[in-house]
């Protein structure tokens, strides 16, 4: 006697649909990320055709491995580790045009039109200003979302450097707004 | 946790408040107010960060130094001598080749055997500037061709070793002698009192001597006669 219903037989068709449906909802997630990428790539390159670059290298390559990608949820960190290594990778495989960093920081601060505030102009100026090393983890940090543990697992440095980056960065920003920065003896990096 | 410390993780993290830091804040008043700083510090970052750094731009603009701006002055001055030296060293084999482009686009040129008749012949040749001194009998071809700009005698001699072309290149000036050989046929510039006279035969035809015979038959006429003014 045979009370269980058949399992429905899944066609060819339909499996190559459902392929279709996913490998298209991965497109959308990915593109939906693009700006967030481009302006991470953008604020570690410092150079919007090189950040288009970087972003469009990482759409590649996280398009052809999609399948790691398991959980939607983590695409976003995914795909900001994958604009880092892509950045750095980079400046490994080859020499970029170096420009005087006061030009291109006053080309820069050039005003947005829909961001008036010269305080903040100053501010990405500064941001702009602030060696690799320190304005990495910060921008990974503040728009990347990551964790400072996940930042040390990602530049391979120890905990300890990475706060005492972040802390740098932030400490040099203080000088901005005319606030005593906090001694840099405070903050010895350990190795990493 | 000492204040080094305490300022060392509020500047690293400062929304993270964990229990040692929470704790020295309630008893440390500048930690308290370091912290609040930082607070609004990260707030401005935050919004700063927002925006891409760029607007709508790509790659800041070099500047130019002075050396920049002389290596772009010597870069100009080479292109122009090049330019001028190209253009009055010009080979004669550029003219060369430019007549055999040009009796190439007329092949009907070669076949034709009915002499021109004498007025005819007379108004292409003064159309140019010159008159010929000379039976006429031989030219069975004769056109009015532009040629760098000019009106030129094209025209066909019959000789007892097959036709030969000339043309009377009033306004092309050449330094010498200029023979040369392409597209099966071969050919000679030689200067002229007012120009050059090129020749060019497919055959036998001994080209130096039709080529003399046109520079002693060619008068060079004094002006246009088709000018508006004398």
């Amino acid at each position: 006697m045979r009370n269980s219903r058949p399992e429905t037989p899944v066609s060819c068709h339909e499996r190559a649909s459902l392929a279709a449906d996913g490998r298209q909802a991965v497109a959308q997630l990915f593109e939906s990320l693009r700006p967030e990428l481009l302006r991470f790539a953008h604020w570690l390159a410092r150079d919007r055709s090189v950040a288009e670059d970087v972003v469009q290298e990482t759409l590649l390559r996280a398009w052809r491995s999609r399948d790691a990608l398991k959980d939607p949820a983590a695409a976003r960190a995914w795909l900001f580790t994958i604009v880092r290594r892509e950045h750095a990778r980079l400046y490994e495989r080859k020499r970029l045009e170096l420009v005087c960093l006061d030009d291109g920081i006053e080309q820069a601060c050039v005003p947005v039109a829909h961001s008036p505030d010269g305080e903040l102009q100053t501010l990405r100026g500064a941001i702009l200003k602030l060696p690799l090393e320190y304005r990495e983890p910060l921008i990974m940090q503040v728009l990347g979302g990551f964790s400072t543990a996940e930042i040390a697992q990602q530049l391979n440095l120890s905990l300890t450097a990475v706060l005492t980056r972040l802390f740098r960065a932030r400490n040099k920003l203080r000088a901005l707004y005319g606030l005593s920065p906090a001694p840099e003896d405070a903050s010895s990096e350990g190795l990493p | 946790m000492i204040c080094r410390d305490a300022r060392l993780a509020i500047g690293a993290e400062p929304h993270a408040v964990p229990p040692g830091l929470a704790e020295h804040l309630t008893g440390c008043a500048a930690c308290s107010q370091f912290q609040r700083e930082m607070l609004a510090l990260e707030a401005n970052i935050r919004r700063a960060l927002a925006e891409a750094p760029l607007a709508a731009r790509t790659r800041p603009q070099r500047r130019f130094s002075t050396w920049s701006g002389w290596a772009l002055a010597a870069s100009i001055l080479v292109a122009v001598l090049s330019t001028l030296v190209i253009w009055t060293l010009r080979p004669a084999e550029t003219l060369a080749r430019e007549v055999i482009t040009h009796v190439n686009g007329e092949p009907d040129s070669w076949s034709s055997s009915v002499p021109v008749a004498a007025p005819t012949l007379d108004g292409i040749l003064r159309a140019a500037g010159v008159a010929l001194d000379a039976n006429s009998n031989s030219v069975v071809y004769a056109r009015s061709c532009r040629f760098r700009g000019h009106d030129v005698p094209h025209l066909v001699v019959k000789t007892s070793h097959g036709p030969v072309t000339v043309l009377i290149l009033r306004n092309v000036h050449v330094g010498a002698r200029e023979a040369f050989r392409e597209s099966g046929m071969t050919g000679v510039i030689t200067p002229a009192p007012q120009g050059s006279i090129a020749v060019l035969g497919r055959g036998d035809a001994n080209l130096d001597e039709v080529s003399e015979q046109m520079r002693r038959s060619v008068r060079w006429l004094s002006q246009n006669p088709h000018a508006i003014f004398p």
